[in-house]
């Protein structure tokens, strides 16, 4: 459906350099609640960023305004090139498609099993059943969850419900890839292995973006860390310094 | 293709979870068509024993005496002043007694020694097409026993009487079993796939977020809709049908299903009932669509 537009979401992609562009977005919650102020910030085409920041610092809210599930107050958010709050219908739902978020709560189907809730993200950009299913082997097995392929999603620890999240959100290989406290309940071993696999879609080409707690998986790192602070910017860094 | 795969696969989803009251909707859907296809089965029936029936209305008008060739042409401008006829017999009294004695056959020798002329002279009026309800008839019946020399005019005015009488009865039950099938159409598919999209809020929610269009997480809300309408119809007609059947065979022979000539519908009125079914149905689940899923 609609090819023309995802082509050319897709070009824009490739001959902009830019991901993610916010120009002094700001966001309040009623009644005064400042979450973010006046955030300014460019994220290449292929770079991982980190985000980090003490809790209710506004990182979970940075990434619900990259990805459209919240509105700016103010300022111009702009992704692959697209004004993403001027996006409607069709143009936005393919965007999306193209964009992979792993929630900080999950937003699994808790009565579903681990292989329907991670086949969801590729059926609605309509693949094919048997590349659904063998994408859904492989991430498991990456995500070392190969056993809870038939497992009711409600069943599993948190920390597999974690890994479940991550693997629907990069399972139809988006371009653009949002990772919400990606570790908060995993171990250093199974840490390890979700790092692991977010490095290959950053080697794939994906745009990454993580809001974390965890300094242990930035601190040894040449990628750009950004602390927030009471919603605004307090610091833009690299991993290692 | 792809899309339509998906779309299939999720109503197959929807109709499995919901599957109870999916059935009950159904049931209530088949139920109406029935009672709606019922009524109006034995209306279109009616409709064409009516038509039967007012191919051979003629109206008999007893004479007084044998009219003259003046009287006979007076008579008839006076029919035509009141409408257009199909056709006026006149109807001598040695015609009435020839006519009488064919129809005796072997049984006329009752007949010996009667006077040739004991029948009354007569007209037989054959009204237009046009004059078809029960009120224009005896408007007209009772104007031509006002006509001069005239002593009483037939028609079978009971029969035509009740007849009609029970065509306007059942006029009116077909409209209120049409109505019952658009309420509980509309209503009870609207209020499933209200239940669907309630029960489903999470899952609907979380489509969005992950890119599916509109029409991905609306079509098969659709389809669900047209799947209860056309199932509904096609039961419901069914049932119907053998009831029709089972009737006409154990209610076979003389009787008054016999003078009906009792008819199913023809496809063209079956074709009709299954789309309009379906298209009461979808405009339930387009209603429940609307409301619930707007975005
Ligand atoms: N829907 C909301 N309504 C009101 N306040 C909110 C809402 N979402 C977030 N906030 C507030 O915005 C601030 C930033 O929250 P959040 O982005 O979740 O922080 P973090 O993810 O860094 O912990 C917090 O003070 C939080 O209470
Ligand atoms: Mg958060």
């Amino acid at each position: 459906m609609n090819g023309s537009n995802q082509t050319a979401i897709e070009e824009t992609v490739n001959s902009d350099n830019i991901m993610i562009e916010m120009i002094k977005v700001s966001r309040t919650y009623e009644p005064n609640i400042t979450a973010l102020s006046d955030i300014s910030l460019s994220v290449e085409t292929g770079e991982m960023f980190f985000l980090i920041g003490r809790s209710g610092a506004g990182k979970t809210t940075l990434l619900k305004l990259i990805c459209n599930m919240e509105v700016p107050t103010k300022g111009l958010i702009e992704v692959a090139g697209y004004n993403i709050n001027q996006l409607k219908g069709k143009d936005l739902a393919h965007l999306r498609q193209k964009i992979g978020v792993a929630y900080q709560d999950f937003k699994l189907l808790s009565e579903r099993t681990v292989a329907e809730n991670i086949a969801i993200a590729m059926e609605v950009s309509y693949k094919k059943p048997r590349a659904i299913k063998q994408r859904v082997r492989d991430l498991l097995d990456q995500l070392l969850l190969a056993d809870k392929h038939n497992s009711i999603t409600s069943d599993l620890s948190r920390g597999e419900q974690q890994r479940v999240a991550l693997a629907r959100a990069v399972a139809n290989s988006p371009r653009l890839i949002l990772v919400d406290e990606p570790t908060g309940n995993l171990d250093a071993s199974t840490t390890k292995q979700v790092m692991e696999l977010l490095n290959r879609s950053k080697m794939a080409g994906a745009t990454i973006v993580i809001a974390t707690h965890d300094a242990s998986i930035y601190q040894q790192s040449t990628h750009r860390v950004m602390e927030l602070r009471n919603g605004a910017i307090h610091s833009l860094t690299r991993g290692d310094q | 293709m792809n899309f339509w795969f998906a779309v299939f696969r999720q109503t197959g989803r929807n109709l499995r979870q919901t599957w109870t009251s999916q059935f009950m909707t159904f049931l209530t859907v088949s139920l109406s068509v029935l009672i709606f296809a019922f009524f109006y089965l034995i209306y279109t029936n009616m409709l064409g024993t009516g038509d039967r029936l007012s191919d051979d209305l003629r109206l008999i008008v007893y004479l007084e005496e044998e009219p003259g060739s003046e009287m006979k042409e007076q008579l008839r401008r006076k029919i035509k002043n009141f409408d257009d006829v199909e056709e006026i017999i006149f109807v001598s009294k040695a015609e009435a007694y020839e006519h009488f004695v064919t129809q005796l056959g072997d049984d006329s020798d009752v007949l010996t020694g009667m006077p040739e002329n004991f029948l009354p002279a007569s007209i037989e009026v054959v009204p237009l097409k046009s004059l078809r309800g029960y009120n224009q008839i005896k408007l007209f019946s009772e104007y031509l026993a006002s006509l001069p020399g005239t002593e009483k005019v037939q028609y079978g005015q009971e029969w035509v009487e009740r007849f009609y009488y029970f065509t306007r009865l059942i006029t009116i039950v077909v409209l209120l079993s049409g109505m019952l099938l658009i309420l509980t159409a509309t209503f009870m598919v609207a209020y499933t796939i209200r239940l669907t999209i309630m029960g489903r809020k999470d899952e609907l929610e979380l489509l969005r977020l992950v890119g599916a269009t509109n029409s991905y997480i609306r079509t098969p809300f659709l389809l669900e809709g047209i799947l209860q309408g056309f199932m509904g119809s096609v039961i419901g007609l069914s049932a119907l049908y053998c009831l029709f059947q089972w009737i006409s065979v154990h209610f076979a022979g003389p009787g008054i299903l016999n003078l009906f000539q009792f008819n199913f519908f023809s496809f063209r009125v079956i074709l009709l009932i299954i789309l309009g079914s379906i298209a009461l149905c979808s405009l339930g689940s387009y209603s429940s669509i609307r409301k619930f899923l707007k975005f």
